[in-house]
Formats: C-alpha cells, structure tokens, sequence
C-alpha cells in the first residue's frame, strides 16, 4: 500500500511519553485534538506518529486529572471546536515528566554508548 | 447527584465527544483536500487514519471513570433478568433471606429499644442509677426522708432525682373517674433529667406546687392535643391538681417500655393522702434514685462519696429499728450505682438474657439461610458454566466474572433485606405484645429508624458475602480451558461441605429448641402445690369503697357467702398475697424449742389467708386442720406451716401444739394448728419457700386490699361476669379487679420460658425445612453427576435397594460430619443458656440424642427422594444423555 510505503520511516510512540508531549504543546497555548495531533507531527518532522486513535482517551484521561482543562470555542474558520489548555498542575507535571524523561534518555545513552 | 442529571451529563457527554471526533475527521479531510486529494478520498483516508471511531470513543469513555457505576447498573440488570427467568429459585432464596434478616432485625430492634437506646435528655451519659441493695443483694427502694438527706449531702451529684413506681390510680376529671397510670416523682425531677415540657412547664426544682405534667401519649389519648388541656385540673385522692405541662413525645420517662400518663411532684403525697404524707415517713420505702453525675466527676469517685455518706445516714436513722438482727439487716444496706443512660433497668434485666439468646438463635438461622442459597446459586453456577467458560474465552476478566455474580447475590439480599425490613417491624411488635404478656401493654414500638436500617443493611450485606462469595470465586475459579467435570466437581465438593455446616447449625438450633420446650414442659408437669385447674382469682380493694376494722371483716363474710351461693362455685376464699403473684411477703421468726445459729437464717415467707383458703386451692391438709370460723380475735391465736417449715423446725416430730413467734415489738405466739403441703409461693422457679400462713379472721385489722380466690367446677374465665355481679349485690362500689384463672397467672408467670420455647421451635422447624432442601438439592445434583455410573451398576445388577442405600450412606456420612462439629460446640454454646432453664441441665443427654435423630430422620428423608429417582435411570437412557 502506497500509504503505508510513506509512513514507514516513522517510529512507534514510547509507551507512556504521549501524554508529555500533549502537556508539552499545549505550552505554546490552547489548541483541539486535531491541532494537537498536527503539532505533534510537525514538531517531530513527521517522524513522530500520533495513533489518531490514542490520542482523545489520552486527552480525556489528561483533563480528568486536572492537567489539562477544556473549552468549546469557534475556530477561524468558524466552527465549533473542543479547545484544551494547560492547567497549573498540568505545567507542574510537565516538569516533573520532563526531567523523569532527562533521566531515561541519559540511562539509554549511557547504556549504548559507554565511554 | 441525582441519577437524572448524572445521565443527563452524561447524554452531554456523550454528544460533546461525537462533535469533537466528527471535528477532528472534518479538519484532517480538509488538510488532505488542500494537499490535492479528492473530497472522497480524502474522507475515506481520514477515517482509515482514525481507526475504529466506535473502540475510540469507548476508550475515552472509560476515561470519564463511569464504567463502574455502569457495569454495576448493567449487571443488576441482567441479574434480574436471570432472577424473572428462574421465578422458583429467586423465590425461594429471597423467602429464606427476607425471614432470616427480618428475625435478626426485629431481635436487633428490641434489644435496641431495650437495652441500648438513650433517653433522650441532656447528656445521657452522666446519668447513674443509685439502686439499693439490700444485705442479701435484694433490691430495695429508699425512704423519702434518707432520699432527702442523701440528696442534699452528695457533692459528685449535681442533682438526684427520686420518683415511685408507677401504679394505675383513680383520677376524676369533669366529673368523670377514669384509671391512668401515675408516677409520683421529686419536685427536681425534670431539672436533674434536663427535659422541659413541650407545652406549659415541667417541675420547676422548688416545691412544685398542687400540679401534675401529662405525657404526650395521654394528651393524645384524653384531649385529642388540645392546647387547653393545660390548666384544666383533676381530682387525685383528696387533692386538685392542675396539669401544667405535656411533655414531648420522645420523652418516655425513665423507666423503658412504661410511660406514666400523669407524673405528680412527691410533695403533693400528703394533701393527695389527706393524712401524714410519706415524705415524713422514715419507715416506708418507695423511692428509686437516678442522679446526675457533675461535669468532671467519675462514677467511681461518686460510688466512693455515696459509699461514706449512705453510711453516716443509716448510722443517723439506725435508732428507729430495734437493736439486733432487725437493726443489722438495716445496717446492711448499700447503694449500688450503675450508669442509667438509658434509664432505670427493670426492662432491661427481665429481658436481656431471652433477648440476647434469640438473637444467637436468629443469627444461627440467617447462616442457615446463607448455605442454603450459595447451595442453590452454586447448583445454577454450575448450569451456567458453559455461560461462564463462554464469557471468560472471549475476553472477560475473572474479576468481572465474579463481580457479575457477587452483583446478582447483592441484587437477592437487597431485596431479602426490604422485605425482612418490612417483616421486622411486623414480628417486632408482635414480639412486644408477647412481652407485655396480655397486660398493661409495653409501650414500645419497632420503627425502622435509622439504626434499625444501618444494622438490616449490614445484615444483608454480610449474608450477600457469605452466600454469595464462595459460588462466584468457585465459578470463575473453573477457568476456561478446564473440563465441564471439573467444575462439576468442585461443585460437589463444596455442595458437600455446606451440607455438613448446615447439619452441624441445625443440630444446634434443634438442640436449643429440646432444652426450651422441654424447660417449658417441666415448668407445666411439676406439682405447684395446688390445683389450678377451674381457679379464678381477683382483688378487691375495700378501703377505698371506705370499709374500716369491723365491719371490713362482715364485708369479706357475706362476700364469700355470695360467691358460694352461686352455681357453679364450689368454695371462696382470700389471701393477702395469692400463689405465684410475684409478690412476697417474709419476716424473721421465733421458734419454740428451736435456737437458731449464727449464720442460720431466721426468716420464713409469711401470709395472711381466710378460713377455707386450702381447700379451695386444693392443697391438701398433712396434719391437723386449716383455719375456720372458730378461729376469731377472741379465741387462741393459730398458725399453719407448710411441710418444708415443718421438715426445717420439728423433722420427724409432731409440730401440732407447738408455738411460734414472729420477731417484733409484740411478739405474740401462735399455736400451730395444722401443716398444709408445699406450694409455689411467688414464682414457679423457686422451690416452696419455709412459709407460716397466719388467720385472716384473727388478725388485728382486716386487711382492706387483698386477693379472693374461688374454686368452679367448670371453666372459671365463663364465672366471671356472674361474679362480678355477685360483688356488685354486696356493694355496688366495689370493683372485681385483675380477674386471673390460675392459668393465666401460670402463662404469666412462664413468661420467658413460653417466648424461648416457641420461638426456639419455630426456628428449629425452619431450620431443619431449610437444612432438608439443601441436602436434597445437593444430593439431587450429585445423582444426576453419576448418572452414567449409577446406570452402569444398575445394569450390571445393582438392586435398586442398593443405589437407594447409596445415596442415602453418602448423606449419612455427611450429616455425621456436621453432628461431630455440631455436638461439641452445642456443649459449649447451651451453656450460656443455663440461667434460662429449669429442670434439665444445658448437657441434657436426653436432648442430644433426640436432636441428632430429628435431624438424621429429616436428612435421610431429604436424601432418599434423590436416591430413589437414581434407581429409575436405566443404561441405555444415561448413555443416551451424554
């Protein structure tokens, strides 16, 4: 499948690091899910894939814990859309995510690269 | 949150999450649009894109954290789909539940009402009841005047309240007498409680004045809540009083189970007497104390306080006995305190002990219950193991699996519990009308107050556990890849195990209910010492119809004249205190030639009878003669003992001719003229007291109150109305009161024996009825599990007698199990119930050995229904089933 071909060099999203990145791009202001997906993509150069699929149980799972807050608002274009921002807690657990992630990715190197 | 708008949310919800999905397809179409695919395209490769839009919003949706309370709605309904599917099983589970939590309930309610609720006045807590005791640990009451003294003199207290028993006294108002229950009470008696009246006022703590207070029962009753009822006044004796309150409905005075409609300060005693009031009298004791701890004091401190100023009193009141014995048993009195927050304890002591053996015995019963129904869940469980294997194969967790089954458990209980509710409050009642015993009516009622629900809904929760529970664990515990067998089998073996619980619990309740009926037996069959067959007896009070000395005793003459003229009545006598009245009457006696020890009691029961007394309870005269007409003041004063007085003073000598003395100022001798054969004096659980019966038509003043007895040949509840008019013709102002047939007075008396012995019985029945369904249904599914075997056998020439013998062997063996549980812990359990039994011991063999063959009789029945429907399998039909 031609589709599949163009996708491929894209990487599987670790488990658990969708959530950071949601937190993290709701950083730059408040955006809907499909802002969010795009963002993701983008900001990954496209090598980041976001399971269109994943990505609204873990909006709702964010915004019941309080990280996030949602807001019906109307887009420019004039249609009604669901937008996400981040909370006081949510930039807390961005930070406490981010160093945890700081710590992974210093483990990993470490571990492939000894010196 | 009201369920409505928690769907209504969530309907928004749901909508809400549609319009963000839909918008989120809409900008991914638009983005591949302005990339340079078709519209169609565009659209199919977003949706391609997205995934399964159904499995996405029903992952979001468990985000919201619903699916609990979701799963929990559906599996009710579900469960009660499988409920309506299986009318007979869901009936028969909630009929054994809704009788098991309603007895628990109804026991749990009075024993609330009785023995744990607390009045409801200000900081129950401090209240103590100060009781006396006498030397020998009988109850006692204070006279008024040490009342006083102490009360003035108690620094822990911040008041003591004294009040009377309550009486039914004549009252006149309008015009118009009518009997009320009345409590005289001190003049502080509301301050030291901390109640206030709910209309007008209560007793103010100062000298109270000529007033009373209703209760709020009697003003419902008498004027219909009229506000005008305050101030209206009525006659009491000599005395008007003016009602000055009613007090609040809740308020149900001190004593449970007892409200006094009228409540009238002791101050008024003497106007009320219209002679010398009883709050002078150092020598009459009619007072119970309750006080009211001070804020900071300790009971232990005020025991020790009431100790050294209770003392110092009877050292200052001593004088007014006679120096020695008279003089030392008045010495020996104690106060003994005890915390009354829930008021004076009369209740609370006649009824504890049945009380809290019944709700042993209901709780025995719900266990029974429980086994019964997990045995039925379990026998559907395994009818639906191929449900189950189903459900587990295509993904459902074991812990759904078994929150489904303990939701349909919870769905059986919670309707067991509304319906036991609703019987509780029904047999409750009923049980307190027991109580009252066809008398003054208890004045308790079974709500279902919050409490009463708390603990049916704890009972329901813990039965839905313990039935529930193993069933389900066992269920889902089969898994998916085991054989239908296999579950089978684990079926078995738990269906045999509740088999032996259910032996061992009923053998328990069967045992209880032998010891109770067969106490109530011995109560009936032992000789009282009289012949209480066609006995009726009533009281008379001639006092207040104004009969005085003489002519009081010509009274009592041609009453007894009256009674004898009339058909049907053979004799007519009277007593100061009749047989098993609970009341007595005891005093210290001198015997001639006889010299009491030190330790050794002097005391004898003493009674005051009429000439003719023994023959018309038909208690026969040992030796000498009874009391006639020849014995008048004029003539030698004489006496008749009974055969234990006889027995104790003269063994095997003659005791006609011999003189006694009661211990006293006058100390006048009586000659006994003749010894009567022993007979229940006060209770029929005590053994006849050492008693001397002195003669009525001898003695100084003729006692104006007193109890006439009289003998029928025919039914003496019919004679009553014949003689109550045979009293009118001698004086139309005197009233038959309390008529009693020596029967009723001996149910009465019997009490606590006849409720244990019913209630035991009927529990026991329904224990065994419960114990036979669940061994037939056990056995029942065992046979149809061995089918094939049992036809194989057969065919190889098993006689049916055999696989009959098989089946029922098989029972047998289990039920012995239960027995060697069910025997040690009855040895155990009886014990407590010592106290309540009477001529057999709590290890009676006798009752063992019946219990374990009702049950083995009921058990074998139960199993050979089973056993006989495995005979009629033939091979080919069993081979057929497979």
């Amino acid at each position: 499948m031609p589709q599949k071909e163009r996708y491929q060099n894209r990487i599987e999203l670790l488990q658990g690091t969708l959530d950071m990145l949601i937190l993290r791009t709701l950083l730059w202001g408040p955006q809907h899910g499909h802002g969010i997906g795009l963002a993701i993509r983008s900001g990954s150069e496209d090598v980041l894939q976001v399971e269109h699929g994943s990505l609204y149980p873990a909006l709702h799972r964010l915004e019941r814990q309080g990280w996030i807050a949602a807001e019906w608002k109307m887009t420019e274009n004039k249609q009604r859309a669901k937008y996400y921002r981040l909370t006081a807690a949510g930039k807390k657990q961005l930070a406490a995510e981010r160093s945890r992630w700081g710590q992974l990715v210093g483990a990993i190197a470490r571990v492939m690269d000894p010196t | 949150m009201s369920w409505f708008h928690r769907l209504f949310r969530r309907a928004k919800a749901e909508a809400e999450l549609n319009e963000e999905i839909r918008f989120y397809l809409d900008q991914e179409t638009q983005l591949r649009i302005d990339r340079g695919e078709s519209p169609e395209e565009a659209m199919q490769a977003a949706r391609r894109a997205f995934g399964n839009v159904t499995l996405v919003t029903e992952t979001t949706r468990q985000m919201w954290g619903w699916t609990l309370a979701e799963n929990f709605v559906r599996d009710l309904r579900y469960g009660a789909r499988l409920l309506r599917r299986s009318p007979v099983l869901a009936g028969a589970a909630i009929v054994s539940l809704a009788l098991g939590i309603g007895a628990n309930t109804a026991i749990f309610s009075l024993m609330d009402l009785v023995m744990l609720r607390m009045l409801p006045v200000r900081e129950p807590h401090r209240l103590v009841q100060l009781q006396k005791l006498n030397g020998d640990s009988t109850r006692g009451n204070l006279s008024y005047p040490m009342f006083d003294q102490l009360r003035r003199d108690l620094r822990s207290f911040d008041g003591v309240l004294g009040q009377s028993g309550i009486q039914e006294r004549e009252v006149v108002i309008d015009g118009r007498p009518e009997t009320v229950k009345a409590q005289f009470v001190s003049d502080n008696y509301h301050q030291v409680l901390g109640v206030s009246a709910q209309l007008g006022r209560a007793f103010s703590g100062e000298t109270a004045g000529p007033v009373a207070v209703i209760s709020h029962d009697y003003w419902r009753r008498r004027f219909a809540f009229d506000p005008g009822a305050i101030g209206r006044t009525f006659q009491l004796g000599k005395a008007v009083l003016t009602v000055a309150g009613v007090m609040p409905e809740e308020f149900f005075g001190t004593v449970a189970g007892v409200v006094p409609d009228i409540t009238i300060p002791m101050s008024m005693d003497g106007a009320i007497r219209g002679g010398r009031s009883w709050t002078t009298e150092p020598g009459i004791s009619w007072v119970s104390l309750l006080g009211r701890l001070r804020a900071g004091a300790t009971i232990e401190q005020a025991r020790i306080e009431t100790q050294t100023v209770f003392a110092r009193i009877l050292d200052e009141y001593k004088h007014m006995r006679p120096a020695g014995r008279v003089r030392d048993y008045f010495l020996a009195q104690r106060l003994a305190l005890y915390p009354a927050g829930n008021g004076f304890d009369d209740l609370r002591r006649e009824f504890s002990e049945p009380l809290a053996i019944l709700m042993g015995i209901v709780a025995l019963v719900l266990l029974i219950a429980c086994a019964n129904i997990a045995n039925l869940l379990l026998a559907r469980s395994s009818t639906r193991s191929r449900e189950i294997a189903v459900r587990l194969a295509i993904g459902a967790g074991r812990g759904r699996i078994v929150r489904q089954l303990l939701t349909e458990g919870f769905l059986l209980s919670a309707i067991g519990g509304v319906l036991g509710v609703l019987l509780a409050v029904w047999f409750g009642n009923w049980l307190i009308v027991m109580m009252s015993n066809g008398g003054e009516r208890i004045a308790l009622e079974v709500r279902p107050d919050a409490r009463v629900l708390a603990f049916a809904c704890a009972a329901s929760l813990a039965a839905c556990l313990l039935f529930s529970l193993a069933p389900a664990l066992q269920a889902a515990g089969g898994g998916f890849q085991s054989a239908l067998a296999e579950i089978r089998a684990s079926r078995w073996r738990l269906g045999r195990g509740l088999i032996v619980a259910q032996a061992a619990i009923s053998l328990l309740l069967l045992i209880g209910a032998g010891l109770f009926g067969r106490t109530l037996h011995n109560m009936y069959s032992q000789d009282p010492g009289f012949n209480r067959r066609g006995i009726l007896t009533f009281w008379l009070d001639a006092t207040k119809a104004g009969y005085k000395g003489d002519r009081m005793k010509a009274l009592y003459q041609s009453i007894f004249a009256e009674l004898r003229s009339l058909p049907g009545v053979i004799s007519a006598s009277s007593a100061f205190i009749p047989p098993i009245s609970r009341l007595a009457w005891d005093g210290s006696m001198t015997v001639e030639g006889y010299t009491h020890g030190q330790q050794e009691s002097d005391e004898s029961h003493l009674n005051i009878v009429a000439p003719d007394y023994f023959r018309t309870l038909g208690t026969p005269v040992l030796l000498g003669r009874e009391f006639d007409e020849r014995d008048t003041p004029a003539s030698k004063r004489v006496a008749v003992i009974n055969e234990s007085f006889a027995q104790y003073y003269f063994k095997d000598r003659s005791p006609l001719g011999r003189r006694l003395a009661r211990n006293g100022p006058d100390r006048e001798k009586f000659e006994i003229v003749g010894v009567v054969k022993d007979m229940k004096y006060r209770d029929l659980r005590l053994a006849p007291p050492r008693t001397v019966y002195f003669a009525s038509t001898q003695s100084e003043s003729a006692r104006g109150w007193s109890s006439v007895v009289v003998r029928t040949t025919t039914d003496a509840a019919a004679m009553l109305r014949s003689i109550e008019i045979a009293v009118g013709r001698v004086d139309p102002a005197l009233r038959v009161l309390e008529p009693r047939t020596m029967d009723e007075l001996m149910s009465r008396s019997l009490l606590h024996e006849r409720i244990l012995a019913m209630l035991a019985a009927c529990f026991g029945a329904l224990a065994l009825v419960l114990a036979a369904v669940g061994i037939y249904g056990v056995m029942a599914f065992q046979v149809a599990r061995r089918r094939r075997e049992i036809g194989i056998r057969m065919a190889l020439g098993a006689r049916p007698r055999e696989v009959v013998a098989m089946v029922v062997g098989q029972t047998a063996r289990l039920v012995l199990l239960g027995t060697a549980i069910g025997i040690p812990c009855a040895l155990g359990l009886t014990r407590v119930t010592e106290k309540a039994l009477y001529g057999i011991t709590p290890t009676d063999p006798a009752t063992f050995v019946g219990a374990v063959a009702g049950l083995a009789l009921v058990a074998v029945v139960a199993a050979y229904l089973p056993g006989r429907a495995a005979t009629r399998i033939t091979p080919v039909e069993s081979l057929r089933c497979e």
